[in-house]
């Protein structure tokens, strides 16, 4: 018989599902896409895939997409269909007014990493140059916002210093905090290649995860540390590599600030580190601590690969420093085979860093506070604007709650399902005059909003994807924006009918406005990615092509030099108590993506229906479960239900559960502590009590603050 | 969460941009990052680190809550947000300034 699938037409696009950013053929037949085939020639997959990126492609012509935008006067009306330029009067019109009566600063913007680095350019765009304020944000500030503040403290780019396939030169590789085989799955394919190879891994992490040990892989040293206990275990690592001696002085020298090199190894020489201190803290044989250090700094390439295991902490941006110190004082920048390499969650978290979608910076990580930067972009865009920095987005909901902020924009994301202590999220909501949803799908937050436009998918638009690894790869449209209009295109006509006078033909011209405007992109255009395929930034007259590797001769800071910073270890507050005894964490699978807004509607979902929570043997035991119960998890902030699943992937004391569907609400009970310096929430730590449904769940204690809607399903 | 009320809610009419409670938890978090640091460096450190990411609302609230006593908030955090009011002409830049203090 005649192929049923035979495609028409073929267009070379990238993955939008992680940070590794694979190239695919996406094929069509009569307008509509049949298959997805790896592209070979792209630069980080090579021709391989996951069943993320091949399979789960349906969800752009489901049948929950909305098609028309929405709007209502309140909440507790039914939405009102109305045409795309009824929405923008409408839309314009009450964040003005909310500005008229409230002040310039009480509105605000988020940006997704799910769009592209255009869209993304133009949401601050709209805030700065529009609201007059720089209330913006994007969702890396709950996953990655503490690398670009470690990293730039310490080697000076918020940014993996590698490519992807530099970790074909390591000789010891230590991931962090991260599970490359469900979360990054060709990265992580990769790496077991590596490791096959005979290059010896490292893994610091609480689970027994896939990466610790598959078929032909195994870690030489797992440390399932006890969760938040990551700076005191970087901290005890960097004390053996002090004290034993095993730092390369000559590279610390000749590449870093030999001073702060002293301060911090006073800090972390001293004998709170040892590790036959810290093991017993944070779960750990204190050999195994010093078996990981010997490793790391003998090298003789040794490469750091993290994520949100390390991040997700009231310590997240010291843990990123710990990591960026550790780095510096062995020598392991500059050249392939080494690095720290952030793996990123979604296709564009890179993009929505380094482009300025942040309350204190501009693109390239330049600040607002900066006059002669802000200069440049009052020139170009003809506007003046605001010197202070802004509201972060968890600050947003904070300030909303008090009545200073009062309207959002909110370009793809979900932040009921996907920030913690949903309760407080969902009341700051109600809170807001104006909240506007941009997304595919009516999400949880449009429940609380006002205006709903409908969004297009990756698949959908032109444009361009910073990947994990710096590199730029373009993004084509495949078929048709099922609403009409291309996000971007959204963007612009928002802006003009607020009054300012955006005009771009397509979406090429916007990366040509990002390239004049910022330093590290200054090379790049849709000529260029079309002509190579893809490009890493920095791409300027220098490095016309881009740069593979960061940092081969200078750091990009003010000296040049790279820098310790005190890494302190300070533990969070989040404890566990008698009715609280155990610790929460929280995790990725392989077949479905985030809060699965779009794998859910994939048959991907029979991979995986529902999330369950890991629990060791004997925790289980003693609460008289068995695998398969459903469970209550009470936390001080609010309970859900779950299915329990008996586990030697977890150490007794811990309990473990994927984040990926709506149903489980697993952010009801995440607690609202945050990273010291970027409000990054604690999703990693939580003191909860597991009971079986039908007992009575234990009583929350006065500091618990959910309503009751977000209590019980 | 601290047990620190809003002591200035409603003064001069207005309110706090957030919850005073939750600007102190933060305050102090960040005064213990800084707080390995000699107490030259420290204070800027602080001072640093909320100049390039408060809000300047947030920042007023909090020196205004300093004003009136600085209830639950570290010394050394006072120290650092003071420097807010004497330094205004340095561009933001992250952590303690270098060299030793």
């Amino acid at each position: 018989m005649a192929n049923p699938i035979k495609p028409d037409r073929s267009v070379i696009t990238t993955c939008a599902y992680c940070g590794v950013g694979c190239g695919f053929k996406a094929q069509t037949a009569g307008g509509r896409i049949v298959r997805m085939i790896p592209w070979k020639e792209g630069k980080a997959n090579h021709g391989h895939s996951c069943i993320k990126g091949r399979f789960a492609f349906d969800y752009y012509q489901h049948p929950d997409r909305v098609r028309t935008p929405m709007v209502r006067d309140s909440i507790d009306q039914p939405w009102r269909e109305v045409g795309w330029d009824e929405a923008f009067r409408f839309t314009a019109r009450r964040l003005q007014d909310i500005q008229a009566r409230h002040g310039v600063r009480s509105i605000g913007a988020i940006s997704s990493s799910r769009c592209t680095n255009e869209e993304i350019w133009l949401v601050q765009k709209l805030a700065r140059a529009v609201f007059g304020n720089n209330n913006v944000d994007n969702c890396a500030r709950i996953c990655h916002s503490p690398t670009q503040f470690g990293l730039s403290a310490t080697v000076g780019w918020g940014a993996a210093s590698q490519h992807f396939d530099s970790i074909l030169k390591a000789d010891v590789i230590m991931v962090v905090g991260a599970n490359p085989t469900e979360g990054h799955p060709v990265f992580g394919s990769l790496l077991k290649r590596r490791i096959r190879q005979g290059a010896k891994l490292i893994v610091i992490d609480p689970r027994r995860t896939e990466t610790v040990r598959s078929p032909h892989v195994e870690a030489s040293v797992h440390l399932a540390l006890r969760p938040g206990t990551n700076v005191a275990v970087l901290d005890s690592i960097a004390h053996v590599i002090v004290r034993e001696g095993l730092f390369d002085e000559a590279f610390v020298r000749a590449r870093c600030e030999w001073d702060e090199f002293e301060v911090w190894r006073d800090l972390v020489g001293s004998d709170r580190y040892a590790p036959e201190v810290i093991g017993p803290q944070a779960g750990l044989d204190p050999a195994d601590i010093r078996r990981a250090a010997r490793l790391y700094a003998g090298g003789p390439n040794s490469a750091i690969y993290y994520g949100l295991g390390v991040t997700e902490h009231s310590q997240g941006s010291t843990g990123v420093m710990c990591l960026g110190n550790l780095s510096l004082a062995c020598g392991m920048l500059g050249r392939e085979g080494v690095g720290v390499n952030p793996l990123r969650g979604q296709g564009n978290v890179q993009g929505g860093s380094c482009l300025g979608s942040w309350p204190h910076v501009f693109s390239g990580y330049r600040f607002v506070t900066d006059n002669e930067v802000r200069a440049g972009f009052e020139s170009d865009w003809g506007v003046p604007l605001d010197a202070e920095p802004g509201l972060r987005l968890p600050n947003m909901f904070d300030a909303a709650l008090t009545g200073h902020f009062r309207g959002m924009y909110i370009m793809g994301e979900d932040p009921v399902q996907s920030d913690p202590n949903q309760s407080h999220i969902i009341e700051a909501l109600r809170a807001m005059d104006c909240v506007i949803v941009h997304d595919l799908f009516l999400n949880e937050t449009a429940k609380y909003a006002h205006v709903f436009l409908p969004g297009s998918s990756s698949l959908e638009k032109d444009g361009t994807f910073t990947s994990a690894e710096r590199r730029v790869n373009r993004v084509r449209k495949v078929v048709e924006p099922l609403a009409g209009y291309q996000d971007w295109e959204v963007v612009v006509k928002l802006m003009n009918a607020m009054g300012y006078p955006a005009h771009y033909q397509h979406a090429g011209e916007i990366l040509d406005e990002i390239a004049r405007l910022s330093p590290t992109y200054r090379g790049m255009s849709f000529a260029l990615l079309d002509e190579i395929g893809s490009a890493q930034w920095p791409c300027d007259e220098n490095a016309p092509q881009g740069t593979e590797v960061l940092h081969t001769e200078r750091f990009p800071r003010a000296n040049g030099r790279g820098t310790f910073m005190l890494t302190e270890y300070v533990p969070t507050r989040e404890r566990t108590s008698d009715q609280l005894p155990l610790l929460l964490t929280t995790g990725r699978i392989l077949t479905q993506y985030n809060v699965g807004t779009q794998t859910r509607r994939t048959a991907n979902s029979r991979w995986h229906p529902e999330d369950v929570l890991e629990i060791s043997g004997g925790d289980a035991a003693t609460r008289g479960i068995r695998d398969g119960d459903k469970v209550w998890v009470t936390s001080r902030f609010g309970r859900t239900q779950l299915s329990a699943r008996i586990s030697p992937r977890v150490n007794p004391g811990i309990v473990y559960n994927p984040f990926l569907h709506a149903e489980t609400r697993v952010n009801v009970v995440t607690s609202d502590l945050s990273d010291w310096a970027t409000n990054c929430p604690e999703y990693k730590v939580t003191a909860v009590e597991v009971s079986l449904v039908g007992q009575a769940p234990p009583e929350r204690t006065a500091a618990a603050r959910a309503t009751p809607e977000a209590v019980d399903a | 969460m601290s047990t620190v009320t809003d002591s200035h809610a409603g003064r001069d009419g207005d309110t706090p941009v957030m919850a005073m409670s939750r600007m102190i938890t933060m305050a102090n978090q960040i005064g213990d990052f800084f707080a390995p640091y000699p107490p030259g460096r420290r204070a800027e450190g602080i001072r640093n680190h909320l100049r390039t990411y408060w809000d300047p609302r947030m920042r007023e609230a909090l020196l205004r809550h300093i004003d009136g006593g600085g209830e639950g908030l570290h010394a050394h955090v006072v120290e650092g947000a003071r420097l807010l009011r004497e330094i205004t002409d340095r561009k933001g830049y992250y952590g303690p300034p270098p060299g030793k203090a």
